[in-house]
């Protein structure tokens, strides 16, 4: 079709969508052009005949089911929301699994315990028990020593 | 022209506070406020739902998957659209989903395919004892794209602002669409426009 190049914004002029300036532009350019005059007119029985279209009624069975829908709504939220942490609580779990098993894989595993822990975990008894120790081991030995004297 | 068409600009207007009014209720828990939303959306819904995907049962489906999306998304409603365009968007976007989930079980089946296929020969205009069927199966003939702009324009009276807001695109992009699909339905409804 042999057509106007102003052709595609007279769906815009039709629909009131244009600018002051560019409706004023088109207008001058409807006088004197017969072929977008017609064209418009098409538009407009186009519009006319879709508005005149059955608009599709809601059966009042539907709203029943939408206005329980929507009761229903919190507890869908509620599901959808321990659906989501329920999700993300599997994720930890599957990633501490897969940590645990790189672990062990790595050689830490609970029969070589690394130095530091065994340092942070020492008891330090030796110090604080050795001159009770040294006095006793003193005693034994002296007792020891009266006790071979004696005999001999 | 209907109801929804005439006037749209100042019942909007009139209703838009009131509405995101309702929206602040619902957000703080009031149960009332999003059945309210409902009584006021639903037939508008309804009717945009039907021609998008095609027959009623799926349109029902639509609208409880758009009242779903829009309780989940209260928080989220910053109100830079009217309430009716942000619930429009979220229909014009579970219509889409329906539409690639028909789509997929569609080529799943061989047997449903040939169905469908079968289903969708519209009826011609010499052979339509009715205009109206025709209108309705040359919107269905269109592209989903638009199929949009057609069911948002002519059969909701929606300003090519609010379309371009509900579906996301630049304004140019409403008029392009709006003038291809015009075409169209000129070329197939072109035995009752000439």
């Amino acid at each position: 079709m042999d057509e106007c190049r102003e052709a595609e914004r007279l769906g815009a002029y039709g629909d009131g969508e244009l600018s002051d300036a560019a409706r004023a532009g088109m207008e001058e350019h409807l006088a004197r052009c017969p072929a977008c005059r017609a064209e418009l007119n098409r538009l407009r029985a186009l519009s006319h005949m879709l508005a005149a279209a059955d608009e599709p009624a809601m059966p009042p069975a539907a709203m029943k089911r939408f206005h329980k829908a929507v009761d229903a709504m919190p507890m869908i939220e509620l599901a959808h929301i321990a659906e989501v942490f329920g999700a993300a609580a599997a994720s930890i779990l599957v990633a501490c699994c897969l940590w645990l098993l790189h672990a062990r894989s790595s050689g830490v595993t609970s029969g070589q315990i690394p130095i530091w822990e065994t340092v942070a975990i020492a008891r330090h008894e030796t110090t604080v028990t050795a001159p009770e120790e040294q006095l006793t081991q003193w005693i034994v030995q002296d007792l020891s020593e009266k006790t071979r004297h004696d005999q001999n | 022209m209907r109801g929804t068409r005439n006037g749209v600009a100042t019942e909007s207007r009139h209703l838009e506070t009131t509405d995101r009014e309702l929206v602040e209720r619902a957000r703080a828990g009031d149960p009332s406020a999003f059945h309210e939303l409902l009584d006021r959306h639903a037939g508008f819904l309804y009717s945009m739902a039907v021609p998008l995907v095609g027959n009623a049962a799926d349109a029902e489906d639509v609208v409880q998957e758009t009242l779903l999306g829009a309780y989940r998304g209260l928080r989220a409603f910053e109100g830079r659209a009217s309430v009716r365009t942000w619930l429009a968007a979220i229909l014009i976007r579970q219509a889409a989903l329906r539409r690639r989930h028909e789509r997929k079980r569609m080529a799943a089946s061989a047997q449903a395919a040939t169905a469908v296929e079968g289903s969708r020969q519209f009826p011609s205009a010499a052979t339509a004892a009715d205009a109206r069927i025709d209108v309705t199966a040359a919107i269905q003939g269109l592209s989903p794209d638009h199929r949009e702009v057609i069911v948002l324009r002519e059969l909701h009276g929606m300003s090519y602002d609010e379309m371009a807001q509900a579906l996301g695109v630049p304004r140019g992009t409403v008029e392009s669409r709006l003038w291809r699909a015009r075409r169209q339905l000129q070329e197939r409804l072109k035995e009752y426009l000439a």
